[in-house]
């Protein structure tokens, strides 16, 4: 069927390239889609919408507005004059929970298009034949049946057939994870269209030669696509930060609600009315609410999301910002993310000594001992021996930013000479080329014939390159401080030495060598011919061994060791050679200087490895290989016994396998990944990070988490945001927590002691949505207390966002203080207007009664029911004005858990300064500017503003001495206690 | 991002709440053990004690800076209320309605101005001294026995016709009924610059022929030896002025809205917000 089915492909391709009209591709178009990959199914925005709605806090606040609607019916038909209030109250708080929903809902559509903006970011164009005619088309026009052309450097635009190749390779990393380029033609080998030559899969690269194809499936029918649209398949389960979130609303909501039955059960059998039992539950459950905390979190996480943005971690999902602080595992890939991912000359064996070269990004020159002559003519034939390229306009460049045409090792040894000679397209026009052998596979070497550039040399001299056993096969002697000397056997041994050492650094080594050829022989007229070698390639003089690597990262061995102290596993899982992936590991620190595998071991002690005792090796270097034929328990086991761990060889499947493994451990796990086939595990992981320049669309897309620069280093910056956000939202909701019981007391004790009510429901939420919001967001700003890197990453069954002794410290201690000094300003006040404290108790039933007009104060003074209204608004406001004063305090307070907050410095955060002048103008502005008379909240006497000022020194000290007792006693019942 | 929530059954979670409250295993109740839960209630008793030392020390201090025989601040208190009696609240504000040929419809309100009246007897005003001057009574000095100031009697006699002794009925079965009006006290307030403010009442709104009134004392006026008032603990026997109207032209089987003002510098009625600042307004219906 195979020749048949190519003919008509040929026939087909006939018609197409002949009379394939605009019109015909926009009948397939319409009948297929775009070519573009359908992007994973969106939750409707209405379904978004209405969850932030019902979400967290809303409907406890839902059920408040409820209520006070039906107290409202209630009193409207008994004719009560203040029945209004209720319903104002209901509208309110039903505004409340409707502005929050859409803030937080703006709050995430933001953060998604910030993803999508970055996706769109480069539209791809695709040079297609239409009508007979070329034309540059966007991608995603493209139909089925297009004759495309593509070149190197350019993305393969959809699946294709290839029907014209010259040299033509591809990259399918992306797609199958071999890191080699494969070549392409026109030939049919396989039955498996992932196997076979012709055909280019959509989303891979094409890196070198041209070629032109038929287009044979479009969008999400394309290889890639099937994948993508399996992985997105995958549902999105919640956050660490929104399990945390979710427990602490869980915890508020059911103190607020056993409270509120509570009281609401204590106020019936107190023979409250059930209607005014009810306003209380409202009371109490407004007091007990923090409105404005759920935005305050989203505000901070998108703060955090910014910050982490500007160091190169794009963050999808705003909840993956803390979920990257609490991992226990990474799980990174080596080439690009840990390495720069280039080959670059990292020694050299020359006069039998081998030298170390500059391997970092920004090198500009190589400070290894250069003035042997042997030097000098390695130098003439690494420069000479090279096909590669710098692309032309790019002088003001650094070099090592130049793009260059030519492979890998080729590009490493230009620039590498670049940056010592100089100019080396100059050195190679004096040195004119005048034949060349280029490399293949049989010869293992690169030979070319040039003129010198002394003019009284006649000589050609020849340079060759290749593998250095076949190099030193072809030698017949040495290059020695520039002298040659006889290849005897010793000096042969020292060359096997040096390439035995280097080659097991994980290098690729290339032997290099030279001849003059004699004047006499070879003169300036000769005729060189490379088919039939008419010069001698053997008995040529060896000058020296390079070796090259892809070096690390210059930043990644200080983020490893920084991944150490903060207790994180840097697991590296590569499709690379074990022993390259080992030297890597071991450069970066991901093995240790004084840690050994059991191979190690083995080789130490002359044992065969079945005799090594596993535990005693705590790093494992485990092939692809032993991985296939391993059970999970088995990796389990390996994951558990050893500290330092790489995966070589491995399949981008084999990683969901090692992620899965990682997360039965009970961590939480990061990976990253670039290409298609990562994109299940990057979907599996607790966060999967996607690589932002290597990256596939599809692994962004399964991705939380995007890095922008791929380097290894700009995630451990992230994992230290992560947490201190973590920490920073501890503080926000203790901060939060506090004046909560300041807000909840003046219902409670107004319930059971019949006090003129203290505090009203529409001034709680002054507090929460006014005067507290820029406080609590300040908080996300603070710097770490010190030692953020240096501890085990967060447990997360135990180390909860809001645990017992946050709860309890901020309910029952600060709390209860700030409740201390809201009514000591609420007595002032009432005293200084006429009714002193003992005046006070029990008075509510007359107090409120609209029938009493001539109610007698402690001086004998009679007031109207307006008139004493008048004064318990006053009262609200001075409640109010002394909680926000004393929230002033709390927020100073929590800045540090541990520490001294002259050690943390009081300035250092300028925002929470921010957060306190804004706490404090918000607060004159409501109770002196917008003040419609009777509202709820009358400006009056300015001293009231300084009662709750001795209360908020008072919780400074005492939070000072707590924090003082927690670092002088570690462990203590103290710390244990009161350490949140 | 892969799932960390592992659901649980809801037996499940009952087996994890019965091992919070008591965890045979590690002994542990409510997460603490016992010794803990005593150390942590000695902490929080002995945190409370104090912040009750601390609080009550504060309400000490304040209230050794309060003045005994003043208030601090008379802010809130500018003008003062008036009320009346009787005093019946219906749902919207005070509504005296009764019918003079049924006892019982009115017999209540006599008894609520009887009661009202027992402060201002001969025997109730023994302590309080005879005034004759029509201006303001300024007391300097404590003139009064154990520290005090000096008040001026005011009997019901004064209220003559509506002062229950001579029509212990106050007029109400003949359709003719008394009303008390009486001022609120303010601390050192003095009502009317100098003029002794005086009651006055009209009809709200339209109405075909003007309100017939009798006012005791005549002219319906507050004297002014009855001010300044120097409050409870100055002048501990000190009761307010009273001024009875007596409506005598009440068309009967309506529903008539009456508005009884004070007259006088200083006595403000135009507080939208407060119906009883200066003035009290009441409906009225007779029927027969």
């Amino acid at each position: 069927g195979k020749s048949r089915s190519e003919k008509l492909h040929l026939k087909q391709r006939q018609i197409f390239i002949s009379e394939f009209p605009d019109a015909r591709a926009a009948e397939i178009l319409a009948r297929d889609g775009p070519n573009a990959l359908t992007p994973p199914k969106a939750t409707p925005e209405i379904v978004k919408f209405l969850k932030q709605m019902i979400g967290g806090f809303s409907i406890l606040l839902w059920i408040g507005a409820a209520f006070s609607w039906i107290s409202f019916g209630i009193q409207l038909a008994q004719g009560v004059d203040s029945a209004f209030d209720n319903l104002y109250l209901g509208v309110v708080l039903a505004l409340v929970v409707i502005l929050t929903g859409i803030f937080a809902y703006y709050q995430e559509a933001k953060s998604t298009n910030i993803m999508a903006s970055f996706s769109k970011m480069i539209p791809q164009q695709a040079l297609v034949l239409r009508d007979a005619e070329k034309k540059e088309l966007p991608a995603d026009q493209l139909v089925v049946g297009d004759i495309v052309e593509i070149k190197g450097g350019d993305r393969i635009p959809a699946d294709i057939r290839l029907i014209f190749t010259q040299g033509c390779k591809v990259d399918n990393s992306s797609l199958t994870g071999e890191s080699e380029p494969q070549s392409r033609s026109c030939d049919f080998t396989h039955e498996n269209p992932l196997e076979t030559r012709n055909i280019a899969f959509y989303s891979t690269t094409c890196v070198e030669g041209t070629a032109t194809g038929i287009v044979i499936n479009t969008g999400d029918r394309t290889i890639i696509g099937r994948i993508a649209s399996l992985a997105s398949g995958v549902g999105n389960e919640k956050t660490p930060i929104a399990i945390e979130i979710e427990h602490f609303v869980y915890l508020v909501a059911g103190v607020a609600i056993s409270i509120g039955v509570l009281f609401f059960i204590i106020s019936v059998s107190m023979r409250y009315k059930i209607l005014d039992s009810i306003i209380f539950l409202i009371g109490i459950i407004v007091a007990n609410v923090p409105e404005g905390l759920l935005a305050t979190v989203t505000v901070s996480l998108s703060l955090t999301a910014k910050r982490m943005a500007k160091k190169n971690c794009l963050v999808k999902n705003l909840e993956a910002v803390e979920t990257l602080g609490s991992t226990s595992i990474i799980c990174s890939d080596k080439t690009g993310t840990l390495t720069q991912n280039r080959m670059t000359v990292a020694h050299l064996w020359f006069d039998n000594q081998i030298y170390s070269a500059d391997t970092s990004e920004d090198q500009t020159t190589q400070s290894f001992d250069q003035s042997s002559p042997s030097w000098a003519a390695l130098s003439k034939i690494v420069t000479l021996c090279n096909r590669a390229e710098f692309r032309p306009g790019q002088e003001n460049l650094p070099i090592m930013k130049r793009v260059v045409v030519g492979d890998a090792s080729e590009t490493a040894l230009l620039k590498f000479s670049e940056v010592i000679l100089g100019d080396v397209m100059n050195i190679r026009a004096q040195n004119k080329k005048v034949a060349e052998i280029p490399f293949n596979s049989t010869n293992k070497f690169q030979l070319s014939i040039h003129e010198t550039d002394d003019p009284h040399d006649k000589r050609f001299l020849l340079v060759m390159k290749g593998a250095p056993e076949r190099i030193l096969e072809r030698c017949s002697t040495i290059m020695i401080n520039g002298k040659e000397e006889p290849l005897d056997s010793e000096k042969a041994e020292a060359f096997q030495t040096a390439y035995m050492e280097l080659g097991g650094m994980g290098e690729r080594v290339l032997g290099f060598c030279h001849l003059y050829l004699p004047e006499n022989e070879f003169p300036e007229t000769f005729q060189f011919d490379t088919d039939s070698m008419n010069f001698p390639t053997s008995n040529l003089c060896f000058v020296g061994l390079l070796s090259m690597i892809d070096p690390p990262r210059s930043t990644v061995p200080d983020a490893v060791s920084k991944c150490r102290s903060a207790g994180i596993k840097v697991i590296m899982v590569t499709g690379d050679h074990p022993i390259t992936a080992k030297a890597i590991a071991k450069s970066v620190g991901i093995i240790s200087a004084t840690s050994e595998t059991v191979e190690d071991i083995a080789k130490r002690l002359n044992i065969p490895v079945e005799q090594v005792n596993r535990r005693e090796a705590t790093a494992a270097v485990v092939n692809g290989m032993e991985l296939k034929e391993m059970s999970a328990e088995q990796l389990d086991e390996i994951l558990r016994e050893h500290a330092e761990i790489v995966f070589a060889r491995t399949s981008p499947q084999q990683k969901l396998i090692i992620v899965e493994g990682c997360q039965r451990q009970g961590a939480v796990v990061a990976v990253t990944g670039d290409g298609v086939n990562d994109s299940p595990a990057l979907k599996k992981a607790d966060i999967g990070i996607a690589m932002g320049i290597a990256g596939s669309d599809a692994a962004k897309n399964a991705a939380d988490m995007v890095l922008l620069d791929d380097n290894f280093a700009s995630i451990v910056t992230g994992v230290e945001e992560g947490r201190l956000i973590f920490d920073n939202l501890k503080k926000t909701i203790a901060y939060t927590l506090t004046k909560n019981i300041a807000e909840l007391c003046p219902f409670l004790i107004y319930i059971i002691a019949s006090i003129p009510m203290p505090i009203g429901t529409i001034t709680i939420l002054f507090i929460d949505l006014g005067t507290d919001i820029i406080p609590s967001v300040a908080l996300a700003y603070e710097k770490a207390e010190s030692d953020i890197m240096n501890r085990r990453p967060r447990n997360k069954r135990r180390d909860r966002l809001v645990n017992e002794q946050l709860a309890v410290y901020s309910y029952l201690q600060i709390g209860i203080m700030q409740s201390v000094g809201a009514f000591v300003t609420y007595f002032t006040v009432y005293a200084e207007q006429g009714f002193l404290p003992s005046t006070l108790l029990g008075v509510r039933v007359d107090w409120e009664s609209n029938a009493i007009n001539d109610f007698e104060d402690s001086y004998g003074q009679q007031w109207t029911k307006y008139q004493r209204t008048y004064l318990q608004w006053t009262g609200y406001t001075a409640f109010f004005v002394s909680i926000t004063i004393q929230q002033v305090a709390d927020l100073i307070i929590r800045k540090t858990r541990r520490n001294s907050i002259f050690r943390q410095g009081l300035f250092r955060n300028k925002v929470i300064w921010v957060g306190i002048f804004s706490q404090i103008g918000i607060a004159l502005i409501l109770t002196y500017v917008l003040v419609p008379p009777s509202f709820p909240c009358p400006p009056r006497g300015f001293q009231y503003w300084f009662v709750a000022v001795p209360f908020a020194i008072l919780i400074w000290v005492y939070d000072e001495i707590r924090k003082l007792l927690i670092r002088r006693y570690p462990g203590s019942w103290w710390d244990k206690n009161m350490y949140y | 991002m892969a799932t960390l929530n592992e659901k649980k059954t809801c037996s499940e979670r009952m087996a994890d709440f019965r091992r919070f409250v008591w965890n045979p295993e590690t002994k542990l109740f409510l997460g603490r053990s016992l010794i803990n839960w005593v150390w942590i209630s000695l902490y929080y008793v002995a945190f409370y004690v104090v912040m009750s030392g601390v609080f009550a020390l504060s309400i000490y201090c304040l209230m050794r800076t309060i003045n005994p025989y003043e208030p601090d601040y008379q802010d809130q208190l500018k003008s003062p209320g008036v009320t009346i009696r009787p005093d019946v609240y219906g749902s919207r504000g005070l509504q005296i309605y009764y019918n003079v040929s049924d006892n019982k419809t009115w017999e209540g309100l006599v008894t609520t101005l009887h009661t009202f009246l027992t402060a201002y007897t001969p025997a109730a005003q023994h302590l309080n001294i005879n005034c004759t001057n029509n201006t303001y009574f300024i007391q300097e000095t404590f003139d009064g026995p154990n520290k005090t100031k000096l008040s001026c009697k005011f009997t019901s006699d004064m209220l003559q016709n509506c002062s229950g002794i001579t029509d212990p009925t106050f007029g109400y079965p003949e359709g003719k009924p008394c009303f008390i009006i009486k001022m609120n006290r303010i601390i050192k307030f003095y009502p009317g610059r100098g003029i002794a403010p005086r009651v006055n009442c009209t009809y709200v709104g339209e109405e075909s022929r003007p309100l017939e009134v009798d006012y005791y004392p005549v002219n319906g006026t507050f004297n002014l030896h009855y001010f300044p008032y120097y409050g409870k603990k100055a002048q501990p026997s000190y009761s307010n002025p009273l001024v009875a109207v007596k409506f005598l032209n009440i068309t009967k089987n309506v529903e008539l809205k009456i508005v009884c003002k004070i007259i006088g510098a200083g006595i403000t009625f135009d507080n939208v917000y407060d119906p009883y600042e200066g003035k009290v307004e009441f409906k009225l219906k007779i029927e027969d």
